[in-house]
């Protein structure tokens, strides 16, 4: 379990790493917290040519509100998003699932940036951006541009990202004042990837966001069952008409830990607490 | 001071001598040593579960940098003599050791070849570029597929897959069935685990090529096996080999066998004159280090009713893997499930069968319970189900069946002697550590408010620890592990230093045998020095397994402390001119009683061995200040205990929380009643993750799924919850000092407990577990299935 041979920069500026994937296309890796990263190099499931180490980057960490939003830096550690009082203020759903993020030592080193560009679909952050309607800024060698999230991740492990490309950052909307909310998950052992996961969001107008992790190749928006949600203005019966639409649109994967039908049947379990949870909020 | 005045070391809390060296970060652990010029081993292993070697292609891992050698089975012929785990039992036949695959692989990750180079990254990348040219054979997956009509053979020269078969019987067993008017039972399944000891395995030896000495530093519980084992494998005088095992991290029985790794590093520091080190990583771990467990089940149990037991039957198939390992052979873990089957109960008729099944999974090996973590599962889920069936308490049940204080000894059903030991003390007193009445009435009031069900689980059993030279610690194996060594010497310095064979990798055992040497010579703990873990130490030793340490190494410490405190006195006596009746000793002083006469341990051994003239000089020869005893306890003794769990089951999420756990054992005369919990805490935590969490998983064609601790998953603390422990020290043991070996138990009662607990909480649903670990996924399909069925017998109803 050591990792096949590679070379190894460290640049010290955005230019510099940039030039460095451009120069390397697809045998270059990013190396930010590396949480995920050295795991795989040391099964040897990946063997790139050079790792590009991003952490001197410190311009990319942080978190900053303005013009509506939170913008959060692609450098910006797990631990400094779930300790943050800003987000806990104004993203209390966000605070919430960052407690379910791996586990302390790994939420010091792990990344924002670096858990979007993995793009696990059973990873909290992947799904938070979902729920968020979050925007990515992504630097390349032709400039900046935005990916909205919903446009982001394509399979699993795979997201819009360019090989010689970085992601800079994420923008998250604020939400409405009285915004209430849920967060649910269920794993094998505190720390663990989720089996299934849901966060909903329920803004005053009656709108409801829904964002389910761990129940397909990706990070999952059930907009047919926020359809029946709204409709139905959370109603037991509406939930219920929500639980079968979501049951139907997430298309689960059988793995070593939990079968297709278990989770699909927990996304169905955990939708009806999360939704009882941000209920509770409201009244 | 009187003898019966003096404070007593042995059953005080006393603070593990070894933890400021271990907490600190300074122990030296096998991968500890950092010497400059130690060549790295990294092993190409299979990828193919079963499949004939054609050829293997090392040139270009030769050639690659940093490479000093790459060696293939035929390249270590000479060197490498072969050995078997060998058995007198019948039917049984013992697999040759294998250090490098020959013509065959027979599981995913079995070792081909090796390459030594500068550092592991190196050998690593070379390892990847050796080729082997393989012809794929059926994979036998399970026991299934090794049992299977024209199944393909494993060994060829075995002739079948089954390699090793037992039977035991006793009483009139067809006529207690016929007869009895209420009959349980069914097919119990648990599957396979690993140890996962916090450190992985590693072997470093040295080679001293001046004196032709071989040093081989092991992670291993068994350092004076593995040095009888090398001394033949190499053909070394054990004078020009020693094995040392430092400190070792954790062995659960993972450390208790000779393995390839191990025989080739020390091959290779021959071989090449050098300092060779490997260092498992934990995908080695995972995919080589012996497994446990695996087995299948297929027992009835037959009652009166008054719940009487009347019989039992047991049919056990278990999967032993691709090889019998050695020395315990591939009969230690699925002998001993039906050898413990029959429990701490009173059962007049029982026949278990079983038959060790070779397949393309890495070897079976021991550990922590070995079988009965099994057999405890299938005993204590039938002992349930009938009270289930007869309407009585769980508790009641076991009331009415334990063996009884007046009916010791007792021969159980296998041939095991029990000797008197607390089997209802225990349960009385776990009763009421748990308020089990209390959380009866609590859990008829119904489900919480969250929608959980709680569950009560109960599970006695009694295990034979401490075996003596009567039997070996595994079936038929002609080697002895019924007897230990003690030499206690007092130095020149004064220094006491207690000498032993065994080896302890985190029981704490160098502060126990000190308390016991302590209360016996008269000095504090910390005063003796032990040294364990070492061939060197004593002329003959095994190590530590089959909760035998204490038993065995706390005699031989006793004799030999008396022996020398004897000398000591005498020696005293003749230097005050006194009479030894008169001479005490106290904290390492040495005085005489009711005068100001007195010396410390120092001045005694400076006046013995270096002051000339103070004492006549045949003493030195007949009062020499260091004595040797062997201990043998020759039959063993009887540990038992009673374990009841408290678990919630969501019967939405399919989730499982152990909410409480009691535990109330008999372990003789507690030395240290903090090593004792210590020891059960962690016992528990294993024993839930074998039933809750823990599995080894295949697919069909061999290839391991659970690689790495994300797939393997072992509980955490989080998982694990407070655990009360009950220390019952019923009658004292025959032993000397009348301790009873307690290392396993933890393991062993908790997975009867938690099935127990799980089924008592889901009967609402009718559900019974009969399958372990009980994963979420399996408690989501037992729930679904029991809906199914309730809806189909309300149809039919209707």
């Amino acid at each position: 379990m050591k990792p096949p041979p590679f070379d190894y920069a460290r640049p010290e500026s955005l230019e510099e790493a940039l030039d460095l994937l451009a120069r390397h296309g697809d045998e270059a890796k990013l190396l930010a917290g590396g949480q995920s990263l050295m795991a795989m190099l040391n099964f040897r499931l990946l063997a790139p040519a050079i790792l590009v180490d991003i952490n001197r980057l410190d311009r990319l960490a942080g978190i900053e509100e303005g013009d509506g939003r939170l913008s959060i830096g692609a450098l910006t550690r797990h631990h400094a998003l779930e300790t943050s009082d800003l987000v806990a203020e104004r993203l209390p759903v966000l605070h919430a699932a960052m407690g379910h993020v791996a586990h302390l030592a790994i939420r010091n080193r792990g990344t924002v940036g670096g858990s979007l560009a993995h793009a696990d679909p059973a990873a909290e952050l992947p799904a938070m951006m979902c729920l968020l309607d979050a925007t990515l800024r992504v630097a390349g060698p032709a400039g900046t541009r935005e990916i909205s999230v919903h446009d982001f991740f394509t399979g699993a492990l795979e997201t819009a990202l360019g090989d010689d490309e970085i992601l800079l950052g994420i923008d998250l909307p604020s939400l409405p004042p009285g915004t209430a909310w849920g967060f649910e998950e269920f794993s094998r052992r505190a720390g663990d990837f989720a089996l299934a996961g849901v966060a909903v969001l329920v803004e005053p107008t009656g709108a409801v966001r829904l964002a389910l992790l761990g129940v397909d190749e990706t990070p999952v928006r059930a907009r047919a069952a926020e359809a029946e949600l709204a409709r139905g203005a959370l109603s037991d019966a509406a939930v219920g008409q929500a639980v079968e639409a979501l049951r139907a649109e997430i298309s689960p994967l059988d793995d070593l830990h939990a079968g297709a039908d278990y989770r699909r049947h927990l996304a169905g379990v955990l939708t009806t607490r999360a939704l009882a949870a941000a209920r509770a909020r409201l009244a | 001071m009187s003898e019966t005045q003096r404070p007593k070391s042995v059953g005080a809390r006393v603070q593990r001598l070894e933890d400021p060296r271990l907490l600190a970060g300074r122990g030296r652990f096998t991968d500890d040593h950092r010497a400059p010029d130690t060549l790295h081993l990294a092993f190409r292993r299979s990828e193919e579960a079963h499949a004939r070697i054609l050829a293997i292609d090392t040139a270009t891992a030769a050639a690659m940098p940093g490479v000093v050698a790459v060696f293939t089975a035929a390249d270590l012929a000479g060197e490498i003599r072969p050995v078997r785990a060998e058995s007198r039992m019948r039917d049984y036949y013992a697999t040759e050791f294998v250090a490098l695959a020959t013509n065959k692989v027979r599981y995913v990750g079995e070792a081909i070849a090796v390459v030594a180079a500068e550092s592991r990254y190196l050998a690593e990348d070379a390892a990847a570029e050796i080729e082997v040219d393989f012809e794929s054979l059926p994979p036998l997956g399970d026991t299934d597929a090794a049992l299977a009509e024209g199944a393909a053979l494993l060994h060829e020269e075995a002739a079948s897959n089954v390699i090793a078969r037992r039977e035991f019987a006793r009483g009139e067993v067809e006529e207690a069935f016929f007869a009895a008017p209420h009959r349980v039972g069914g097919r119990f399944r648990m599957h396979r685990k690993t140890p996962a000891a916090i450190e992985n395995r590693a072997y470093r030896a040295e080679f001293d090529p001046g004196r032709g000495h071989l040093t081989v530093h092991s992670a291993t519980q068994v350092p004076g096996l593995i040095r009888d084992a090398l001394a033949e494998i190499l053909d070394l005088p054990g004078s020009r080999l020693r094995v040392v095992a430092g400190d070792v991290g954790g062995g659960f029985g993972g450390k208790a066998s000779l393995y390839p790794e191990e025989v080739v590093v020390a091959a290779l520091a021959r071989r090449l004159e050098a300092t060779v080190k490997w260092t498992g990583d934990r995908l080695e771990d995972l995919t080589t280090t012996s497994q446990a467990f695996d087995e299948v089940v297929e027992a009835e149990l037959a009652f009166d009713g008054a719940g009487r037991l009347l019989g039992l039957t047991a049919e056990v198939v278990g999967d032993v893997g691709a090889y019998s390992i050695y020395p315990w052979t591939a009969s230690l873990e699925p002998v001993q499930v039906i050898s413990f089957l029959p429990g701490p109960y009173r059962l007049p008729a029982y026949r278990g069968a079983v038959r060790a099944v070779a397949t393309n999974k890495p070897p079976m090996g021991p550990y922590r319970g070995v079988g009965r973590p099994v057999s405890v599962f299938v005993m204590e889920r039938l002992i349930d189900m009938a009270a289930s069936k007869l309407g009585l308490d769980p508790v009641e049940m076991r009331r009415r069946n334990l063996v009884a204080a007046d009916e010791f000894p007792y021969r159980a059903g296998s041939g095991l002697m029990w000797d008197r030991s607390g089997f209802h003390e225990c349960l009385e007193a776990a009763v009421a550590e748990i308020d089990y009445a209390g959380r009866r009435a609590a859990q008829s009031a119904g489900p919480g408010a969250d929608g959980r069900l709680i569950g009560i689980g109960v599970a006695s059993y009694a295990e034979l620890t401490g075996i003596g030279s009567r039997i070996s610690a595994a079936p038929g194996m002609p080697i002895n592990t019924g007897t230990e060594t003690a030499t206690i010497q007092l130095d020149s310095t004064g220094a006491v230093r207690a000498a032993f064979g065994i080896a302890s990798h985190g029981q704490g055992l160098e502060t126990t045998l000190a308390q016991v040497i302590a209360d016996e010579l008269g000095v504090a703990p910390d005063a003796v020095e032990i040294v364990q873990g070492d061939s060197a130490a004593v002329p003959h030793g095994t190590g530590t397994y089959a909760s035998r340490s204490t038993v065995l190494a706390g005699g031989a410490a006793i004799l030999s402390a008396r022996g020398l405190r004897e000398r000591i006195v005498q020696v005293a006596a003749l230097l005050f001119e006194a009479a030894a009746d008169d001479v005490e000793i106290t904290d390492g002083i040495v005085a005489v009683a009711g005068t100001d006469r007195r010396m410390s341990f120092r001045e005694l051994a400076k006046a013995f061995y270096s002051e000339m003239g103070r004492l006549p000089r045949e003493v030195r020869d007949e009062l020499a200040l260091e004595v040797t005893r062997v201990y043998d306890p020759f039959f063993g003794t009887t540990t038992s205990a009673t374990h009841i769990a408290v678990v919630a089951v969501d019967p939405e999420t399919c989730e499982v929380e152990v909410l409480d756990y009691a535990v109330a054992e008999d372990c003789g005369r507690v030395i240290n009643p903090a090593i004792v919990d210590g020891q059960v805490h962690g016992g528990v935590a294993q024993g839930i993750g074998a039933a809750l969490f823990e599995e080894v998983r295949h697919d069909a064609d061999g290839q391991c799924l659970t690689g790495s601790f994300v797939d393997y998953v072992v509980p955490s603390a989080a998982e694990i919850p407070a655990i009360s422990v009950t220390h019952v020290e019923s009658v004292l043991p025959a032993t000397e000092g009348g301790f009873r070996g307690m290392g396993e138990g933890g393991t062993i009662g908790a997975t009867g407990a938690i099935a127990n607990a799980v089924t008592d909480a889901l009967r609402p649903l009718d559900i019974d577990i009969m399958e372990l670990p009980v994963t979420p996924e399996r408690l989501f399909r037992l729930i679904q299935n029991a809906k199914i069925n309730a809806k189909t017998k309300e149809r039919d109803e209707t």
